[in-house]
């Protein structure tokens, strides 16, 4: 089990505790122990099958966990139904919207059920949210005739209709093209500054980086970290990075000396260039490089490639499935 | 947003201001656009008037007068009315709801904090909203026959207050098909199947005994209200018809028809808003509690013999004299009718067979997954209780089973107790101890398929009941038809099925049984084999189901494993 690190101080908004989901004799959510403070966007990032749907799922009260406790803002999501249901805006995943409803019919009638007051009270809250997403122009569209992108915000748009404090968003930009991702991410960025908590889930983890001040990874229903984007690369064990030398001569024999040097590993020339492995932390990486100009070579340039968010995940998730 | 607009009190919704629901206002938005619902309007009206005009001109070309003509008129309206209500509603209702579940927009309703009742009122409204507007347009033409036809309000009120009740009970029925089954197809036929069963199988049970289910549909108040609404030389000669048995007997009470459906069908609709309202508490949640469920078993029960222990002594409950009467001549050719006691046997095995299966489908309710099982006592550990509440849906379903087993047995004795001793098999007594078996029955069959669903889950349970169920009812047929020499053993293999274990039963226990000798001593030897075998199924599946219940307070007490 591997329980988020203490984000801030701020207090918990949601607090997941030793959550576990079965179907049957599968288990989608093993022991999952989570905290996330208030304020924060925090993203969920998992293959397909990791189980965030389902934690998404027991956290909007939508289903019943095999066991565990879920609290959000203080509130125990499993005997406090009623409450905690006005204190979640929740958009799932594929974000499905009525064939037969006009944009504004079906936030209006969101907002209706929301007790969101009279019919000019909703009408204008229905305008500031649609502002919101950048969709006021399809007011009066079909919900069925919105571009995937446009469904997406408009069910956004109906998740802050009653200005919920716990956001919780199903791989919501999926679908969404750059410049759309930029609105949403900019979208929950300024929802998190206005005090709500913001949790969001992806398959994608470099999209989540962006978005998120801090975010976890499952995969098969297990939490693998949790922390900053750079702690999680740590905590996955992936500080291993690609690095290229350019030199001005003498290249074989700065290369023998770079595979004698601590971390690094699968030393080649191709050229003018050195190109070798190295694990290690950044603070190592410098030590290495200031060696290699201290030793005397000539270096011309020096460039240094990572391994992806996907291509870590990828390998986690192989691991995973090999184990 | 700002800090401060966040968590700003919401207003509720009332749960009966329907007019106010956001459901029902949504469903007003979608289904009442002036497009569709022109069409369907300008349908309903053309049709209504087609029907007005064209009985107006038969009345009028035969001579009658216009107030028989539309009095035909209303009934044509009605047939008109019942169809849009009854079945284009219902398959909205159940695929409406079912529609919901697909797009996936269900989930933002079960979200929203309105009460679970006034969701159930919004979509029971609201889904059929078309429907009803149709209804609507329908109803001048109706008035209009009502004031030309002189029908008196007497008649038309029992009757639309009856029509509003069943398609009450049909549009609910819709929702719990469209809510519990999963397929959009399924569901729209099952909630189709239902309402054509009631109004062809299920009062063929009446038939048999089980007069309550007739007062499922709108047949014994429009039976009522015929004399009102014919024409009036038909409507003396069915009027005095009717005056042979103007009211519902129920025990040593007389009710109308009208009040008697009301009362019937009030009781399922609250039934059906029960278990609708539990599920958008829950979506997980069973249909029914325990004490809901032992309550309708109960009450079922009662309604059955209620209706019809009072017409054993008319005879009026034996399929012969009913059969009798629609052969009105012949009927009368044989004055000196009494039954057969074959028919008392079989009324006694068929009420038997219904209360196994009521039994069956009424535990199958609240008897709780082995994955709610363990939700249960993981929660029991959580609140710091000693094991699951009794009435939580994860607290077993045995005790409960028990105690509507032993209900089921003393109404079937009694209902057979009754047939025995009356008037028409003088000096004969069922006597007490045959409540034994039926008691042993009723326990081993309901008991062993509960603690079967409880232990193993419903796929076992099913293929349990198909085994032990189904199989042997087509092997004894088989074996029964190949040759009269294979009669004892088709009675042996027949005998292990529960359905026919309750006209075993009777035919083994009851007094006046009269049965043939090829199987005069297989039927009882058989019944009575099967029944202890039953016993002890029951017995030992019962002792695995606590013994995984034990496992599984262990599992949650703290231990690793979850007694699976």
């Amino acid at each position: 089990m591997i329980a988020s690190p203490p984000l801030s101080k701020k207090s918990a908004a949601i607090d997941v505790r030793s959550l576990r989901v079965d179907y049957g004799s599968f288990t989608a959510v093993d022991d999952l122990t989570l905290t996330v403070p208030a304020g924060e966007v925090f993203g969920l990032v998992g293959p397909n099958g990791a189980g965030k749907t389902s934690t998404f799922r027991v956290l909007t009260t939508l289903m019943e966990p095999t066991y565990g406790e879920v609290f959000l803002d203080g509130v125990d999501v499993l005997e406090d139904v009623e409450t905690a249901r006005r204190i979640i805006g929740y958009m799932p995943d594929l974000a499905p919207v009525p064939s037969d409803l006009k944009v504004w019919e079906f936030l209006d009638f969101h907002a209706a059920a929301y007790g969101l007051g009279s019919r000019a009270a909703r009408r204008e809250r229905v305008d500031e949210c649609l502002a919101e997403v950048a969709l006021t122009e399809q007011r009066g569209s079909w919900c069925k005739e919105l571009s995937r992108g446009q469904t997406q915000r408009v069910v956004l748009a109906k998740t802050l209709l009653h200005r919920p404090s716990v956001l919780i968003l199903d791989e919501p930009a999926s679908g969404l093209d750059p410049l759309a991702r930029r609105d949403l991410r900019n979208a929950l960025r300024r929802l998190a500054a206005g005090g709500a908590t913001v949790f969001v889930s992806s398959h994608i983890l470099s999209e989540l980086a962006e978005m998120c001040t801090s975010l976890c990874v499952m995969n098969r229903g297990r939490l693998l970290a949790a922390g900053t984007a750079e702690e999680v690369r740590q905590q996955l064990g992936s500080t291993d990075r690609m690095l290229t030398a350019t030199l001005l001569g003498k290249q074989a024999e700065a290369a023998a000396w770079l595979a004698a040097r601590h971390g690094v590993h699968d030393t080649r020339v191709e050229g003018e260039r050195v190109v070798f492995g190295f694990a290690g932390s950044d603070e190592d990486q410098a030590a290495l490089v200031g060696g290699l100009v201290g030793a005397g070579w000539k270096l011309r340039a020096f460039e240094e490639k990572r391994s992806s968010f996907e291509d870590i995940l990828v390998e986690v998730a192989e691991n995973n499935r090999k184990a | 947003m700002k800090t401060d607009d966040i968590q700003q009190p919401m207003t509720r919704h009332a749960a009966l201001d329907i007019l106010g629901n956001p459901i029902f206002r949504r469903y007003c938005q979608s289904r009442l656009r002036i497009r569709g619902l022109v069409i369907s309007l300008l349908m309903t009206v053309l049709g209504s008037g087609f029907f007005v005009s064209f009985f107006a001109a038969v009345g009028s070309r035969a001579d009658a007068s216009g107030v028989d003509a539309a009095r035909v008129s209303v009934i044509a309206l009605l047939v008109i009315q019942s169809l849009i209500l009854f079945l284009i509603g219902t398959a909205q209702a159940a695929g409406g709801m079912v529609a919901e579940r697909d797009e996936g927009v269900i989930d933002y309703q079960r979200l929203v904090p309105m009460s679970p009742l006034a969701k159930v009122l919004g979509y029971l409204f609201g889904l059929p909203v078309r429907e009803w507007a149709m209804f609507l347009a329908s109803l001048p033409f109706t008035v209009w026959c009502l004031w030309r036809g002189e029908v008196s309000w007497r008649v038309w009120l029992p009757l639309y207050t009856v029509l509003f009740s069943s398609t009450m009970v049909y549009h609910l029925t819709g929702l719990v098909a469209g809510t519990v089954v999963r397929n959009r197809r399924w569901a729209f036929l099952c909630s189709i199947g239902i309402v054509f069963a009631l109004y062809t199988i299920v009062p063929q049970l009446a038939n048999f005994g089980l007069v309550f289910f007739k007062y499922f549909t709108l047949g014994p108040v429009f039976s009522e209200c015929l004399p009102g609404l014919l024409p009036r030389d038909a409507a003396a000669a069915v009027s005095t018809v009717q005056r042979l048995a103007p009211v519902v007997k129920f025990f040593g009470l007389d009710f109308s028809e009208w009040v008697f459906t009301l009362f019937t069908q009030g009781s399922l609709i609250l039934t059906f808003v029960v278990m609708l309202r539990r599920r958008w508490q829950r979506a997980e949640a069973h249909l029914m509690g325990k004490i809901w469920a032992a309550g309708l078993f109960v009450w079922a029960q009662v309604m059955l013999l209620g209706n019809a222990l009072p017409l054993i002594d008319p005879g009026n409950l034996f399929p012969s004299r009913e059969f009798g009467r629609m052969f009105g001549p012949v009927y009368r050719a044989a004055a000196g009718w009494r039954p057969d006691p074959t028919e008392a046997v079989v009324l006694s095995g068929v009420y038997g067979a219904v209360t196994v299966a009521l039994l069956a489908l009424i535990s199958g309710i609240i008897t709780p997954s082995v994955d709610r099982q363990i939700q249960g006592w993981r929660r029991a550990r959580k609140l710091g209780q000693r094991g699951i509440p009794w009435l939580s849906d994860a607290g077993s379903g045995w005790w409960f089973t028990l105690l509507m087993a032993v209900a089921g047995a003393v109404g079937w004795f009694v209902f057979t107790r009754a047939l025995v001793e009356s008037r028409w098999f003088p000096g004969q007594v069922l006597p007490v101890p045959v409540f034994g078996y039926f008691l042993a029955l009723v326990l081993g069959g309901g008991l062993a398929l509960q603690a079967l669903l409880e232990t193993r889950g419903a796929q076992a349970q099913r293929l349990a009941f198909i085994l032990v169920g189904i199989v042997p009812l087509m092997a004894g047929s088989v074996l029964c038809v190949i040759s009269e020499a294979l009669y004892p053993l088709g009675a042996w293999v027949l005998g292990i099925s529960p359905v026919a274990q309750p006209v075993f039963a009777a035919a083994s226990q009851m007094p006046i049984a009269d049965l043939p000798p090829s199987v005069a001593r297989a039927v009882p030897r058989a019944f009575e084999f099967w029944t202890v075998v039953g016993l002890l199924a029951a017995f030992w599946l019962a002792r695995d189901l606590w013994r995984r219940r034990s496992a599984m307070a262990a599992a949650a007490r703290g231990t690793e494993k979850d007694g699976r």
